[in-house]
């Protein structure tokens, strides 16, 4: 088999986002669980790469790991769960058995989406290319998505405005 | 675009204006009373123009959709909401720490009904989630909006965490969706969606997203503990609007989006319904909280629902608003009375309520007709929706789903009238003192009371809610 | 040329894991981090099918998710801090019985 760097650089970057999402659950620590997620978003995000989709993996980079996990991270101090004693968690049948069912979950999902998929489609559609563009995709974030878009602001007005509820509680 | 086509959206454009009305002036004014009767005009003016202008048609190529249906609708949210908010209006302005935040309260609470309104309109599966988001995250701040109060920070942990959990899972049905027909509008799915293992994956994908918001058994475990840690007004929120419009949105993805699966949702909404029923109704039976006590019976009273799914036929879909309708006014009648009665004297168990017809007779009067309509006794509306669901499901031959369905209705009238005798028999030594309810609760009680009346002694509702039901 | 089912197993076996650590942790900010993961998986796929289709909602649909997710994380942890100070502990086994 011939030696391409695509192929190299996807099973990398495939293998090294499922160990550190591996890694992040079974982490006892949150801020080590946190680092190793944002470890995860930055692999996917060369996996949005190598789909050609760049503006969504600027996106990822800037967005999900700069705003939204350092969001993670600082309530984390903030808490100051430094105490180990607080994370211990128990093990238990019940453990054992959502840990089934998810594996469970996982043959299901990988065996329909293997036979559902296999042949539908060919190669990378030719527009793949363009349609990641932040031009292509800010075009149409603005005129047919507009709509959506600024229903996304509300929620975010809503969110913030929802959080200010909770902050002005006061506490003894 | 012209102003017309604008106009179809006048419900949410109205709704997110009072929003920001509201929140612009709760940041010029120091005194936050004034804000709440003129949020009040504002919204009964949206109601009631929602009634009168009624229009359909579709805005962004399909995105958004709207149908006298979907008005119908509409309307009966915005009413719910309204009674929400006048019962929310003593615990509000009575009580000084709540202050602060009467603007923060009413934005969050109008703009997730603006929510669902664009969840229940939508046309494609990209506002259907922003809706279904915009509907839920905001009310999570207000789930654990009770200070000092664990139980309501913990309740607001399970909400929250089981939102995302369903809406997550939604989202992996609608990306295989989307893979496999290559769209995400509904008019284009409609054509396209066919049974394959796949598209049978994301249809249970989404039929358990969704069944988490309408709280189906199996899909409940998060339901109880939620509505009892929740500020009352909250729970009576999420109890009857919140599962009134996820099951109407239910209604419109079964109908239109996967009609070609009728076969399969037929048998999962059978098998759905009877363990809802049946669960719901043995928990309910045990508890001893008022509020736990309807929040397990509303969980039940979900368990009817899919009854008026069977078959997909019109008349199917306009039985089920019909029941909407009915149990929109029931439950806020009876978790009115349970309001006003906990904001006065922060009783919530049921042996508090003996003797309570001594002291409050309107008060008691209320409930019992709220309870009768949602038990389903002969003269109150409760009692003809649930017939009109018996006799769908009857037409389509599932005599076994009637029998289990007739039984749970026999069980829950069991329970609901011991709460009634425990109002108007029981003795009790030191009965709830005499509680004189503001007037906004009072209007919002009245409002409950005209509509279970009215909707069952007047035919014609159901007719003209028939007529509306054509095209979905 | 990658397979587009390469991407599918990817996004299958990450949403499993984060499945299995919602079920599994009871720490109320790991599970959220774990419902984050989920969501991510979910972009994956969506950004794979768009690139496949050829088609620019599975990409607008994966900037939507992006605001709900930091949304959801802007309440939730809201609620977290609340939870925290009302008692000293974000163990979803001390706050009680929530039973999965």
């Amino acid at each position: 088999m011939e030696f391409k760097l695509e192929t190299f650089l996807f099973f990398f970057l495939a293998v090294s986002s499922i160990i550190s999402a591996i890694m992040m659950i079974t982490r006892k620590s949150p801020i080590s669980s946190a680092l190793f997620l944002i470890l995860n978003f930055f692999t996917v995000s060369g996996l949005y790469l190598l789909l050609k989709a760049q503006f969504i993996a600027v996106i990822q980079v800037l967005v999900y790991m700069g705003a939204i996990m350092v969001l993670f991270l600082f309530v984390i101090m903030l808490l100051n769960l430094q105490d180990k004693s607080k994370f211990k968690e128990k093990y238990s049948y019940k453990k054992i058995t959502s840990l089934l069912l998810s594996i469970l979950l996982f043959c299901i999902l990988s065996f329909t989406l293997y036979f559902g998929f296999t042949g539908k489609f060919k190669a990378m559609s030719d527009a793949a290319g363009d349609l990641g563009k932040a031009e292509t995709l800010g075009a149409e974030l603005f005129t047919a998505f507009s709509f959506p878009f600024e229903l996304a602001s509300f929620l975010l007005l809503a969110a913030i405005v929802g959080a200010v509820v909770l902050a002005k509680k006061k506490f003894n | 675009m012209t102003i017309d086509q604008f106009l179809l959206m006048k419900n949410e454009i109205l709704l997110i204006a009072i929003a920001v009305i509201v929140l612009i002036i709760d940041l010029m004014t120091d005194n936050k009373k004034i804000l709440f009767p003129v949020m009040i005009i504002l919204f009964i003016f949206t109601t009631v123009i929602g009634f009168i202008y009624q229009t359909d048609g579709e805005l962004f190529g399909g995105m958004y959709r709207s149908t006298p249906l979907i008005n119908m609708m509409k309307n009966i949210l915005n009413t719910g909401v309204l009674i929400i908010l006048l019962q929310s209006a003593g615990w509000l302005i009575n009580k000084a720490e709540n202050h602060e935040n009467i603007g923060g309260f009413c934005f969050i609470l109008i703009s997730s009904l603006a929510g669902m309104c664009f969840m229940i309109s939508s046309g494609d599966f990209l506002m259907f989630y922003l809706g279904l988001e915009l509907a839920t995250i905001p009310i999570a701040a207000l789930v654990a909006y009770e200070k000092m109060k664990f139980l309501s920070a913990e309740a607001g942990t399970k909400f929250i965490l089981s939102a995302v959990l369903s809406s997550g899972i939604l989202l992996y049905g609608i990306s295989i969706l989307y893979g496999t027909n290559g769209s995400i509008l509904f008019k284009d799915l409609n054509n396209s969606v066919e049974i394959t293992n796949l598209q049978a994956l994301a249809f249970i994908f989404i039929l358990s997203g969704i069944a988490f918001k309408i709280s189906l058994v199996p899909f409940h475990l998060w339901t109880a503990d939620v509505y009892e840690g929740a500020p009352v007004n909250i729970t009576s929120f999420l109890s009857s609007i919140s599962k009134a419009a996820s099951v109407f949105i239910l209604l419109i993805l079964l109908f239109t989006v996967f009609i070609n699966f009728s076969e399969i949702w037929n048998e999962l909404l059978v098998y759905l319904s009877i363990l809802t029923m049946t669960i719901g109704n043995l928990f309910a039976i045990r508890q001893q909280n008022l509020k736990r006590f309807l929040a397990f019976s509303s969980i039940a009273q979900a368990g009817f629902i899919p009854l008026g799914f069977i078959g997909g036929t019109s008349l199917g879909a306009s039985t089920v608003l019909y029941f909407l309708l009915i149990y929109v006014f029931s439950n806020l009648g009876a978790f009115g009375v349970v309001s006003v009665v906990t904001s006065a004297t922060g009783k919530e168990s049921m042996n508090d309520y003996n003797g309570f017809y001594k002291t409050n007779r309107g008060l008691s009067i209320v409930m019992m007709l709220s309870l009768f309509s949602l038990a389903g006794i002969p003269p109150v509306a409760g009692f003809f929706s649930k017939f009109f669901l018996f006799t769908i499901a009857a037409k389509q031959g599932y005599y076994f789903l009637l029998f289990i369905a007739v039984i749970n209705a026999t069980i829950s009238l069991y329970y609901y009238l011991l709460v009634v005798k425990a109002m108007f028999i029981n003795e009790n030594e030191q009965p709830i003192e005499k509680i004189t309810s503001d007037v906004y609760a009072k209007l919002g009680l009245a409002i409950c009371v005209l509509g279970i009346v009215f909707t069952g002694l007047f035919g014609i509702i159901f007719d003209y809610i028939n007529t509306l039901s054509k095209g979905i | 040329m990658i397979d587009i089912n390469y991407y599918l197993l990817t996004s299958a076996v990450l949403f499993s894991i984060g499945v299995a650590g919602v079920l599994i942790r009871r720490n109320a900010i790991v599970i959220f981090m774990c419902i984050e993961l989920m969501l991510n998986s979910i972009n994956l796929t969506l950004v794979a099918f768009s690139a496949f289709l050829g088609s620019i909602s599975g990409q607008i649909f994966v900037f939507i998710v992006m605001t709900v997710a930091a949304a959801e994380a802007a309440v939730g942890l809201a609620i977290v801090i609340a939870l925290f100070r009302n008692k000293e502990s974000v163990n979803i086994d001390e706050i009680n019985i929530l039973k999965w």
